[in-house]
């Protein structure tokens, strides 16, 4: 659309219902979400899935080791979680998603069942983790679906002549391993990248591979030189905190990127909150109504009725445990509205507030 | 029949259990709530949505009359069904569980002249916390019509009956500027300048739905510019007045009371759940009229658990009736014919001047003195 009538559109429609016909049209074009199809879905391992999604032109591109929160509808009740990239930028502008079911994960699993043509919310690119131009020497360390932004990074190495990389990469059993052809292949073209697979609980092992956790003595085998790398490990928490503890002082860098489910922390401790849009961290007592807490240190949000009816407190919760004290009932799915009222912290909060 | 006849006065304890007895109603129901409501209220959308583009499309053949019907008829469907059962409902954050940012309490926008911000504070907070508290819940007669003999008699109240019929007309107009509080301004307490700053939204508001139906949507159909433009004059129309009467069905029939401010002094939860069943009046009928309603006629379970999907409430109703019997306490509800009558009457009885009857007390005098 030229941009003087996508102006004039945007003056006389709004934007509930230009969604909501464009969806009836069957476009994935949206007033300003970032809405992406998905046109390919392949069983990457055992209980994983790769979708390829086609984004609108609201995705504003990554870089890879980066991820993207992903929302999708299951039964009713829109859920968020992040994923990571499993490829680099493509020149169709088509993303690349390897996702793992896990158990109780109901997002997760419901991807695994989408098929070709569902539509998914994206959310932007964010993390730390990159793969600079220019020399660089890398160790990567994958565990399970840790993989995924490692598996990026690999295949980024083609792109950065100057950067070489070692990756290891652990899973329980062989038909687990995602991507493990396409791995061998980026290996066997392209000398910078050096694989080792390692499988913890497979009975026969093959050449080449590894049949034990992450010690010092793999270490050793793989990384000789591991003072001269950088170290990227990504995993289970456990698995990041082995490599933290055998890396760190050693390596010339290290980052970890550890998958961690929000836990809600025990009544009457100090809990952090953030507030976004007034840009202040506050500490307030984890199970202490949240409206009174942040009243107490001299903010005052939106507030009405004070007994969680009238919605006017209500505030998105970007991250963290919140917990509803009428009810009892704990949020800590991203992008619950909480009623700041009735409210508490349960863990460190972010908050759209 | 007096109301202190019709309702028993509670004792803290049965006040308590009186309370806990719909929280756990509430705490019932709530966990049902996903995915079939979440189906519903998106039909509900699909409805608005379909019903409108189909208004608006006969609209444009509105020089040939049963297309100008019909096309009147289903733009202004359209609205009745966005304003009651999509957008009233959603602005309470009946379907914020479901995250999706189009149905968000806190941010969706409706089709009237009104502001959504300002209906969430008027409506939301002031209306259902203080419901039919006099001089804490302005939607008492709008500040422009006695409804209740405690409301003090002025001889304006004379004109009642012909002002009360403009304002149904006016009525999405009447929503719109509640906020602004205007009697303030004539009794000198706000400013013109406090005003100014007030209406800015407001008039912006209005701007966008008077261009949208009087002039964008008109000079869309070229030619036939009158007729789309008297089409959706009516459609607006259409909608106020059954707007007007719905609401007002919900607090002004016969046996509904209001309360002095000095109720909600320390109020229990029991005590306000007794209060918004005594200041409610619910409309017997059938699935169409409860949807077209936005469940409105279910205003006592609305006022009881305002966020809850009201499409709940035809399955909870049974249960509040039967508390309310064993409460001793009048479950107030008949057919809109028999509910609008009542309303009707008091519009012309408080016309004139009118003294208040006994008072119905919520608490048992003997519990209110310990």
């Amino acid at each position: 659309m030229s941009p003087a009538p996508n102006r004039l559109l945007r003056a006389a429609v709004a934007a509930p219902v230009f969604d909501f016909w464009s969806r009836q049209f069957g476009s994935i074009q949206a007033w300003d979400r970032c809405l992406a199809r998905v046109v390919a879905r392949r069983e990457e391992a055992r209980g994983a899935v790769t979708l390829t999604l086609q984004p609108n032109r609201r995705f504003a591109g990554f870089t890879p080791g980066q991820h993207l929160n992903l929302t999708a509808e299951v039964e009713g009740v829109r859920l968020t979680r992040s994923y990571s990239f499993t490829r680099p930028p493509c020149a169709d502008g088509r993303l690349r998603l390897t996702i793992k079911r896990v158990e109780n994960g109901r997002l997760s699993n419901a991807l695994c069942e989408l098929r070709p043509g569902a539509v998914v919310e994206l959310g932007q690119a964010y993390g730390e983790m990159s793969l600079p131009q220019g020399p660089g020497r890398y160790l990567f360390l994958a565990a399970g679906s840790g993989i995924t932004p490692l598996m990026a990074l690999s295949l980024a190495l083609e792109q950065n002549p100057q950067a070489e990389a070692t990756l290891v990469y652990w899973a329980q059993r062989r038909d687990e391993l995602c991507f493990a052809e396409e791995l061998r292949e980026l290996a066997a073209r392209q000398p910078r990248l050096r694989l080792h697979f390692a499988l913890t609980r497979e009975p026969l092992r093959l050449a080449g591979e590894f049949g034990r956790r992450l010690d010092a003595a793999l270490l050793d085998e793989v990384a000789p030189d591991l003072s001269a790398l950088q170290v990227f490990a990504c995993g289970p928490r456990g698995f990041v905190e082995d490599a933290r503890r055998l890396t760190q002082e050693r390596a010339l860098r290290f980052h970890g990127e550890a998958f961690t489910p929000p836990e809600a922390v025990a009544g009457g401790a100090p809990v952090r909150v953030q507030l976004l849009r007034s840009g202040q961290t506050l500490e307030v007592p984890s199970g202490a109504p949240l409206l009174a807490a942040l009243e107490a240190q001299g903010l005052h949000p939106d507030s009405g009725c004070r007994m969680g009816l009238c919605n006017t407190c209500a505030c998105r919760l970007v991250e963290g445990v919140g917990q509803n004290l009428n009810s009892g009932e704990t949020l800590a799915e991203p992008g619950s509205e909480l009623r700041i009222c009735i409210s508490a912290a349960r863990s460190d909060l972010t908050l759209d507030l | 029949m007096s109301q202190a006849t019709l309702n028993r006065p509670l004792s803290h304890a049965e006040m308590d259990a009186f309370g806990a007895e719909l929280d756990a109603l509430r705490t019932r129901t709530m966990a049902q709530v996903g995915a079939e409501d979440a189906r519903y209220i998106r039909r509900i959308v699909a409805a608005v949505r379909y019903t409108e583009a189909a208004g608006r499309a006969l609209l444009f053949f509105g020089a040939f009359p049963p297309a100008w019907v019909l096309g009147t008829l289903l733009l202004g469907l359209s609205k009745i069904l966005e304003n009651m059962e999509l957008g009233h409902n959603v602005m309470h954050g009946q379907y914020d569980w479901m995250r999706d940012p189009h149905l968000n309490g806190k941010t969706y926008e409706w089709d009237i002249v009104g502001t959504s911000d300002n209906w969430r504070h008027t409506h939301n907070y002031k209306h259902h916390t203080y419901t039919n508290v006099r001089g804490m819940d302005d939607d008492i007669g709008y500040g422009l019509l006695r409804l209740f003999p405690e409301q003090r008699w002025r001889p304006f109240y004379l004109f009642q009956p012909l002002i009360a019929v403009i304002f149904a007309l006016l009525f999405q107009w009447g929503v719109a500027i509640q906020r602004l509080e205007l009697g303030k301004v004539f009794s000198g307490r706000k400013t013109k300048a406090e005003l100014r700053e007030e209406f800015r939204p407001v008039g912006r508001k209005m701007g966008r739905q008077l261009l949208k139906d009087y002039v964008l949507f008109p000079l869309l159909a070229g030619p036939f510019f009158l007729p789309v433009l008297l089409g959706n004059l009516v459609a607006n129309g259409m909608r106020n007045l059954w707007t007007y009467a719905v609401i007002f069905c919900g607090h002004f029939t016969a046996d509904a009371e209001t309360f002095p401010k000095s109720v909600v002094q320390n109020e229990s939860r029991g005590h306000w759940y007794l209060r918004q069943l005594r200041g409610s009046s619910n409309l017997s009928g059938g699935k169409l009229l409860h949807i077209m309603t936005g469940n409105l006629s279910h205003q006592i379970e609305h006022h009881l658990y305002p966020d809850m999907p009201a499409r709940r409430y035809a399955q909870v109703a049974p249960e509040v009736r039967a508390i309310c019997q064993r409460y001793g306490q009048n479950y107030n509800t008949g057919s809109i014919w028999s509910q609008f009558g009542q309303v009707i009457w008091r519009i012309l009885r408080h016309a004139l001047p009118s003294r208040p009857g006994k008072p119905a007390p919520l608490v048992e005098p003997m519990a209110e003195a310990a």
